[in-house]
């Protein structure tokens, strides 16, 4: 597995062994295709002499029995036991061997059954080429193995014939051969073509392996470099030598990299004057509006010595500029998030402890309503690494919102942790949302029904920045709703800002309708 | 008569902050240059200071620094219209004791100079040990073997609070009450930038805190005295 890892992501191994695997194939099929052929072609030939030699033998051996036979004096079995030794050359030595055997196992005169030249074994002879002699009067051969008493073995081929001798009987003449040249010329050529074989596949991979490097080097390369350009090193180029396909490919890798260096120098800019804008303004509007808020709070602390009017209108004045601070200070906290330069500042928090302290903290905007907040949480103590001024931010808009929503109907906060993340939910009995407000409600400046007045005087960017805090956590909001019915928010955020991974401790799905 | 330092650019706040300060019995004395302030400070120095970051002349950070070379005493808040993390912590590592972002409730405003102004441990007459630290509450002074260690007025307070009850873990919520009077507030950064100058100050190894001690994930606690340190 391992290996087949390492294969996988080399290119070099992948194209090296590939090549390698049919450079050997294909050296194998045509060697052993020539050594076939050339081996054949060697024992053919020996095979043919080897015939015409051994006919002109036992033609020769024929002639000399009928000379022989016209003097009655000549003892028949000392011309086979000549015939026999005639070949004073033995196979052995690329010559040849000669048997008489006679055709019905007897011994007559002084004749044996067998004889043999240069102790041949008898059974070099297979019996069923004997029995294919007996039975065709023209010459027969056949591949045998050539066995001596002194228990040599060699390759080679058996030829016979019916041949008479007169006055003795019927017996059949063989003469054998080995092929024992023939094997040590074929044995030599394979050796050979062995070698020869081994140093193509030694040079075939050594030619893969250099042009596989010059090829792959600056593949190699370009791949090294965009991996810097994408960890953010934009400076990082190819070094491109000579004019080839690579070095056009080095031109284009650099060039692409030009522009891609540009374009993020561009945007950076771009967004660094987004952000120093956002921070004038922020400091442009703050310092009149801090003036314009102390001096509405001095008229408004005197407002009793006013006419009802001007008192009255202070008080909006004042509520107004209230309004407008919020107003402000979340387009602000929004424009942090486009320009991504929101940041967390991490604690070890205690969640629940925030959780009850958010509640708390709600006093206020609870009197005015009559929704009645329970607590529901396992333990007494979660504690995650969060940044407490968000996570409390988020808890005041979940809130804000149900309390809004909750036509003073009780609303339920849940706490539950699993192992990675902890989840809030917070329901709400009352209005509830439809499927299309589902999707709408994290919109910026978005109400479900523009004809409800806004009570808390909220500015329709809660959610919105409730869910870029949970975001920006690496954690989530989800949200479920049916109108007349309420609706859930579960917010989840990790224990552990090392969490990659995090599930929902809390189905947005309500407890009472998941059994439906 | 109480006497406060205004160091904004902006006149027209300038001359509101007055407005309301003196509205409270507080006498002010408005300067509009961040080099002028460390003057003004070193002729007539006041019982607190409030100051803008963003100045001409000297910025506000650089003021602050100033002032604290001149008086460990003061206190000084820092007016900020950023709410970005970095300014305000830097300027409570030049030494201010506390800020306010801009646009801040008037009440509040002087809510927060009246904690500052306030004495610590009013209710306690007696003197205070931690560790081989001395805190004298009548002098409004530490020493460790006689000598004296110089503390701003907040980090007495804060040593005080801690130090009035050894071994009980404060969270930083509730010294951010404690302290500096917040009654609702989570920036704990305040509580974390304080602690870490108390200890450089206070500490024989600020790496190896054994006076006041952190309590992960929850707060501090002061004193490794008894088996509960």
């Amino acid at each position: 597995m391992k290996l087949f890892n390492i294969f996988r992501r080399s290119l070099f191994l992948k194209v090296f062994t590939l090549s390698s695997i049919i450079s050997i194939a294909l050296i194998y099929f045509l060697g052993s295709n020539l050594y076939v052929r050339i081996s054949n072609g060697i024992l053919d030939e020996k095979i043919a002499a080897s015939l015409s030699e051994a006919e002109s033998a036992i033609q020769y051996a024929d002639y000399r029995f009928i000379i022989a036979n016209l003097n009655p004096s000549t003892d028949m079995g000392l011309l086979v036991d000549e015939v026999v030794r005639s070949t004073n050359l033995s196979a052995k030595d690329s010559g040849r061997e000669i048997a008489f055997i006679n055709s019905n196992g007897k011994i007559i005169r002084n004749i044996p059954v067998i004889s043999t030249s240069n102790f041949l074994e008898p059974d070099s002879i297979p019996s069923t080429f004997r029995a294919q002699v007996q039975n065709k009067s023209e010459i027969q051969w056949t591949r045998t193995q050539l066995r001596y008493v002194s228990g040599e073995i060699l390759d080679g081929m058996v030829i016979g014939q019916k041949i008479t001798i007169p006055r003795v009987g019927k017996y059949e003449m063989y003469v054998l051969f080995g092929f024992d040249g023939q094997q040590r010329t074929i044995d030599l050529i394979g050796r050979s073509m062995w070698g020869t074989g081994f140093l193509l596949i030694a040079l075939i991979m050594i030619t893969a392996s250099v042009v596989l490097r010059q090829v792959i080097k600056p593949v190699k390369q370009a791949a090294e470099i965009a991996e810097q350009l994408t960890s953010g090193d934009l400076l990082k180029r190819m070094e491109v030598t000579g004019q080839d396909e690579v070095a056009r490919l080095g031109t284009a890798f650099n060039e692409m990299a030009d522009t891609l260096e540009r374009q993020i120098r561009r945007l950076e800019n771009l967004s660094r004057v987004q952000q120093r804008f956002v921070s004038d303004v922020s400091h442009e509007l703050r310092t009149p509006l801090t003036t314009i808020r102390m001096a509405a709070d001095v008229i408004h602390a005197s407002r009793e010595n006013f006419d009802p009017v001007i008192s009255r209108s202070s008080e909006l004045l004042l509520a107004q500029i209230e309004r407008f601070e919020n107003l402000l200070s979340e387009l602000l906290e929004v424009s942090r998030f486009d320009a991504e330069v929101a940041v967390l500042s991490l604690d070890r928090v205690d969640i629940v402890a925030l959780v009850r302290r958010s509640i708390d903290d709600l006093g206020f905007a609870l009197r005015e309503k009559e929704s009645e907040i329970r607590i529901d949480t396992e333990e007494e103590s979660i504690l995650i690494d969060a940044d407490p001024r968000r996570v409390e931010r988020i808890m005041r808009n979940l809130l804000g919102n149900a309390i809004d929503h909750a036509e003073d109907k009780p609303i339920d906060v849940s706490i539950r942790a699993n192992e990675s993340a902890v989840s809030i939910g917070v329901r709400d009995y009352g209005v509830g949302l439809s499927p299309q407000h589902i999707n709408r409600v994290f919109d910026r400046f978005w109400r479900a029904d523009p004809s409800r007045s806004r009570i808390r005087g909220g500015t329709g960017l809660g959610l919105s920045i409730a869910r870029e805090d949970a975001q920006l956590h690496g954690g989530e909001i989800r949200v479920w709703g049916e109108l007349g019915r309420g609706s859930n928010f579960i917010l989840t955020i990790p224990k552990s800002q090392e969490s990659i991974h995090i599930e929902p401790a809390i189905s947005e799905l309500p407890t009472d309708f998941q059994l439906k | 008569m109480t006497s406060v330092m205004v160091v904004d650019d902006d006149q027209d706040l300038a001359e509101m902050l007055g407005i309301v300060l003196n509205g409270v019995g507080i006498e002010v004395d408005l300067v509009s240059r961040g080099d002028e302030a460390v003057d003004v400070f070193k002729n007539n120095p006041p019982d607190l200071v409030l100051l803008d970051i963003m100045l001409p002349g000297l910025d506000g950070i650089e003021v602050c620094k100033q002032i604290r070379k001149q008086s460990m005493r003061v206190p000084i808040v820092m007016l900020t219209a950023k709410s970005d993390t970095q300014d305000i912590v830097k300027g409570l590592e030049a030494g201010a004791d506390d800020y306010m972002v801009k646009p801040f409730k008037p009440s509040e405003l002087v809510a927060r100079i009246r904690t500052r102004l306030r004495r610590a441990g009013g209710e306690i007459s007696s003197n205070l040990t931690i560790g081989d630290l001395a805190i004298d509450i009548v002098e409004h002074t530490v020493t460790r073997g006689g000598k004296e260690i110089p503390l701003t007025r907040l980090e007495f307070d804060l040593l005080v609070a801690l130090a009035k009850e050894p071994g009980r873990v404060f969270t930083r919520e509730a010294l951010l009450g404690e302290v500096w009077g917040y009654r609702h507030s989570t920036d704990t950064r305040l509580v974390n930038v304080h602690v870490q100058r108390l200890r450089a100050k206070i500490e024989h190894d600020s790496e190896n805190p054994t006076i006041i001690n952190t309590v992960r994930g929850i707060g501090y606690k002061a004193g490794a005295t008894g088996p509960r340190g």
